[in-house]
């Protein structure tokens, strides 16, 4: 935390220089009010439930959709890394659905599920499950060939080490994956929320610059910022609990 | 040591293994291994036969290429011969057998990171015995790390360890599971001098301690000779099996002792112009 000291001036002398440019007239005023205002308005939001109110649904969005995302994935991936079969069959059009933007197929969403969660959920879990699934099959593909031999000269069934060798292998890939899905879950969320509907901090964000009130607007802008860091920083650590074998210098 | 007590002492021993192991454990019939690389068929064994004797520190040494490793691997049922049979105990070998446990030469990648050292061993203990309490089984995996030397240890994960003490708990890993037959690749091969020399006489202790059978592929004349009651050296295909000698020199072996007798020598350099003459052949 120490080390990080050069990093947090910065962020405070950037701060700095937007109260200083709002207050001064340098920026707009109106379209960009003084921080001061924007961190009073933010902790008035907060202390009177506004900002909460916005903020759950839509992270119980990305948590269900993540979460469904993880559970289709990682046995999905499992079952594309282990048999040849199924990978050749589903491999090609993975790799067409991947590309495409989530924020692409939102419309079709709605044609089909409405403009409510049915739909949010869907569109955050289909964004979800490809970085997963993609880093579930490759991370299985990638498990070297004498750990799987060590498990059959030990005489494990295929079944067993299917979750005794190959999934602890492979994990570090699968963590990596759901790392990036819940990023890209977190976007597709307030993008969904922009789009349609009345709720989540996306449609907040949105509302609040239509209604002029350009500092709260800022306020639900900061908040995602503190939630996106959050959610990473409990991924890491997540991952460093499930990874502490890696060791501090990475393995050997 | 005096010389003649030596040769004294082989011969005994060989009285021995001739008369008191006379058991025949694996029993290769007939086998022939055909690889295709790149479309071209390569033939590793034509009609290869053999009997390794219960009970048998057996080395499989040759020049690169004569197929060391794929015998292994066949015995050890992770791969199959195009066609003859191997017969170990009495049972055709169709897939990994009960009993046998290959050891890898490459044991970074046969060790499972994600277990302490202790846990890698419980995982060999678990593929054999189901029905013992946690509290017996932890003393069993102690039992196995002090035999190969890894008390203080057991919570250490593997990317903690050096090369020497990763392939300890490879080795702890397979003994505890009781195996008829180890069957190892030059599993010394990656670690330093020194570690190697300590491990040898490591594994032979516990050859001597165990009822086992060690089937040990190796590229090193010296290491088979100081290891091994038999050595087998093979031929590239079609020649198969080319001697099959029997180690005259007496156990307890050391590192310094064993190496002093002349028998020693005499048998290593044997094996070692052998094996040259086949590699300079074909450089």
């Amino acid at each position: 935390m120490l080390k990080r000291w050069p990093g947090f001036v910065l962020i405070i002398a950037l701060l700095v220089m937007w109260e200083i440019a709002s207050k001064t007239g340098i920026v707009d005023s109106v379209s960009m009010p003084p921080v001061s205002q924007v961190f009073t308005t933010w902790g008035g939001i907060i202390a009177n439930g506004e900002l909460l109110n916005y903020l759950l649904p839509s992270l119980g969005r990305i948590f269900s959709g993540f979460l469904l995302a993880a559970l289709v994935a990682v046995p999905l991936g499992l079952l594309m890394g282990t048999t040849p079969f199924i990978y050749r069959l589903l491999e090609p059009i993975t790799e067409l659905i991947r590309p495409i933007p989530a924020s692409a197929y939102i419309p079709v969403a709605i044609l089909f599920l409405g403009i409510e969660n049915e739909m949010k959920v869907f569109v955050i879990f289909l964004s979800s499950l490809f970085p997963i699934l993609l880093n579930t099959y490759s991370g299985v593909r990638g498990v070297d060939p004498i750990l799987i031999d060590t498990g059959r000269t030990f005489g494990v069934s295929k079944m067993k080490s299917l979750f005794k060798i190959i999934l602890p292998a492979a994990l570090p890939s699968i963590l990596t994956g759901m790392r990036v899905s819940v990023g890209i879950a977190l976007v597709v969320a307030v993008v969904a929320e922009m789009i349609t509907g009345n709720s989540g901090i996306g449609y907040f964000i949105l509302d609040m610059q239509r209604i002029f009130r350009v500092a709260e607007m800022f306020a639900g802008i900061f908040t995602l910022g503190i939630i996106g860091y959050l959610i990473n920083f409990g991924f890491l650590k997540v991952e460093q609990y499930f990874l502490r074998w890696r060791g501090n210098t990475g393995g050997v | 040591m005096n010389l003649s007590n030596v040769y004294e002492l082989g011969t005994d021993n060989e009285m021995q293994i001739e008369t008191g192991r006379p058991k025949t454990l694996i029993h290769i019939e007939g086998v022939n291994k055909e690889f295709s690389v790149n479309k071209n068929k390569i033939t590793v064994f034509e009609n290869f036969s053999y009997k390794i004797p219960e009970g048998s520190f057996l080395s499989i040494v040759g020049p690169s290429g004569c197929g060391k490793s794929t015998l292994l691997k066949l015995i050890s049922g992770l791969e199959t011969p195009t066609s003859g049979t191997i017969n170990f105990d009495g049972q055709v070998i169709s897939g990994p057998p009960k009993g046998m446990i290959y050891v890898f030469q490459q044991y970074t990648k046969s060790i499972f990171p994600w277990y302490t050292v202790l846990e890698n061993i419980e995982f060999g203990l678990n593929t054999q015995k189901k029905n013992i309490s946690k509290q017996e089984a932890k003393e069993r995996c102690m039992e196995y790390i002090k035999l190969v030397g890894l008390e203080g240890y057991e919570d250490y994960y593997p990317s903690q360890l050096s090369g020497g003490m990763q392939q300890r708990v490879v080795i702890a890993r397979a003994l505890i599971c009781e195996p008829k037959v180890l069957l190892m690749d030059e599993p010394f091969s990656a670690v330093d001098a020194m570690t190697r020399a300590i491990l040898q006489e490591l594994l032979l202790s516990i050859w001597e301690k165990l009822p086992i059978t060690i089937l040990f592929v190796t590229h090193d004349v010296d290491e088979a000779v100081f290891l091994s009651s038999h050595i087998i050296s093979l031929g590239k295909a079609p020649i198969g099996l080319k001697e099959d000698i029997v180690v005259n020199l007496p156990y307890p072996r050391n590192q310094i002792d064993t190496r002093k007798s002349k028998h020693f020598t005499t048998m290593q350099l044997k094996l070692f112009s052998s094996i040259f003459s086949q590699e300079k052949g074909q450089a």
